[in-house]
């Protein structure tokens, strides 16, 4: 008889509340990858990514006593690393850092459309981080990452028709983007 | 690594959007992030420890604001002279202080930098408000302040909590309100006058 299958993150979570500190650095590896993937398209910034990985990682070795596995616990942790990027960005450091477009996306024009199937990977993630701060985080996270509006916008802590508003516009500013580059 | 699947649930439709979902989900850092982060946790003590439930008092205090508030904003609009020009010297500049929104909660720039633009209306209008009504616009912010705290800790404990965050983003909206309402209410009288 097959051995029953063990959620292995469920296991090493409960390791860790236990203060197994090898089960928790099991999950980082696990996690890691996908944590430092959101925070660096969130910031734009490896070195801001590099440290609000660090800080979801400690935060969240702090909080296991309060995760009760009602969300996966990737999900639960996104949330933490997404409250520490809109944190930084409030913080005197955060503004101080130079986006890669702030608002600058507001003056593209739309005029650009067609040639997605020509793009590459680096295309795409090149006009994701270009796009302005609000709508970069609904694609990172929807269209990315593959959360829903309704969780999406439970993140962000906006409402639901904003991001989806932010994604229309993402829409546009990345073909606007993508199409200029394609077009040179 | 994982095998938790991630991308859109349902395909896209918009070939950009099926384009991002093929992006890979993992990037590795530049380096091995464990070594800082153990000892940062090192620093912190030795296991995760069981803390006092504070969500009670965090739910507790983001319902009061939203009954002053009502109470507030009711007042106001049932008696606009409350907001009106009848107050001789003007208050200094810094009689009241706006909600400080701790590391925990997830305001944005964004959000702040709206609520900054109102405050510069607020800030004249309140100038020239009654005693009364300037000290109990004072006692609604420290309300609201109290609740920030209350859900800033709870969000400290739990910081993936949406509900936490959705009470957050209540007081907030609460504070813009009490800020737009004041200033309504003045310009309202203004025009009459």
């Amino acid at each position: 008889m097959p051995a029953p299958q063990v959620d292995s993150s469920a296991e090493l979570v409960r390791r860790a509340c236990r203060g197994d500190m090898g089960a928790f650095e099991a999950l980082y590896r696990e996690h890691v990858g996908r944590v430092y993937g959101l925070c660096l398209r969130m910031t734009g910034h490896p070195q801001s990514a590099e440290d609000l990985t660090q800080d979801t990682f400690v935060s969240a070795w702090r909080s296991l006593p309060g995760y009760e596995g009602r969300s996966s616990f990737s999900t639960w942790l996104h949330r933490i690393a997404v409250n520490a990027v809109l944190a930084r960005r409030r913080s005197p450091q955060g503004r101080s850092e130079v986006s890669m477009t702030d608002e600058a996306g507001e003056q593209m024009d739309f005029e650009a459309e067609g040639r997605m199937d020509e793009a590459t990977p680096i295309d795409v993630e090149r006009a994701i981080a270009s796009l302005p701060p609000g709508a970069r985080d609904i694609v990172v996270l929807h269209g990315i990452y593959g959360y829903s509006h309704e969780e999406a916008a439970g993140m962000l802590g906006v409402a639901v028709g904003t991001c989806k508003a932010q994604l229309h516009r993402a829409r546009h500013l990345m073909r606007a983007q993508m199409g200029t580059e394609h077009a040179t | 690594m994982s095998t938790i699947p991630f991308g859109p649930r349902n395909p896209p439709d918009d070939p950009l959007l099926a384009k991002a979902g093929e992006l890979p989900k993992d990037v590795a850092p530049p380096r091995d992030l464990w070594p800082a982060i153990a000892a940062r946790i090192a620093e912190g003590g030795e296991a995760p420890k069981k803390q006092a439930f504070r969500w009670p008092l965090a739910l507790a205090a983001a319902l009061l604001v939203a009954s002053v508030s009502a109470l507030l904003t009711w007042s106001l609009l049932r008696d606009p002279q409350a907001a009106g020009p009848a107050v001789i010297a003007r208050a200094p500049a810094a009689d009241f202080v706006p909600v400080r929104y701790g590391p925990n909660s997830g305001v944005s720039p964004a959000e702040l930098a709206a609520r900054d633009a109102l405050l510069v209306q607020f800030r004249d209008a309140f100038a020239t408000l009654r005693p009364e009504t300037r000290e109990a616009i004072q006692k609604n912010l420290a309300v609201m302040q109290a609740a920030a705290d209350e859900i800033d800790a709870a969000l400290a404990q739990d910081p993936a909590s949406g509900m936490l965050q959705g009470m957050l983003a209540g007081t907030y909206k609460q504070e813009l309100n009490l800020y737009s309402t004041v200033v309504t209410s003045r310009d309202g009288l203004t025009r009459r006058t």
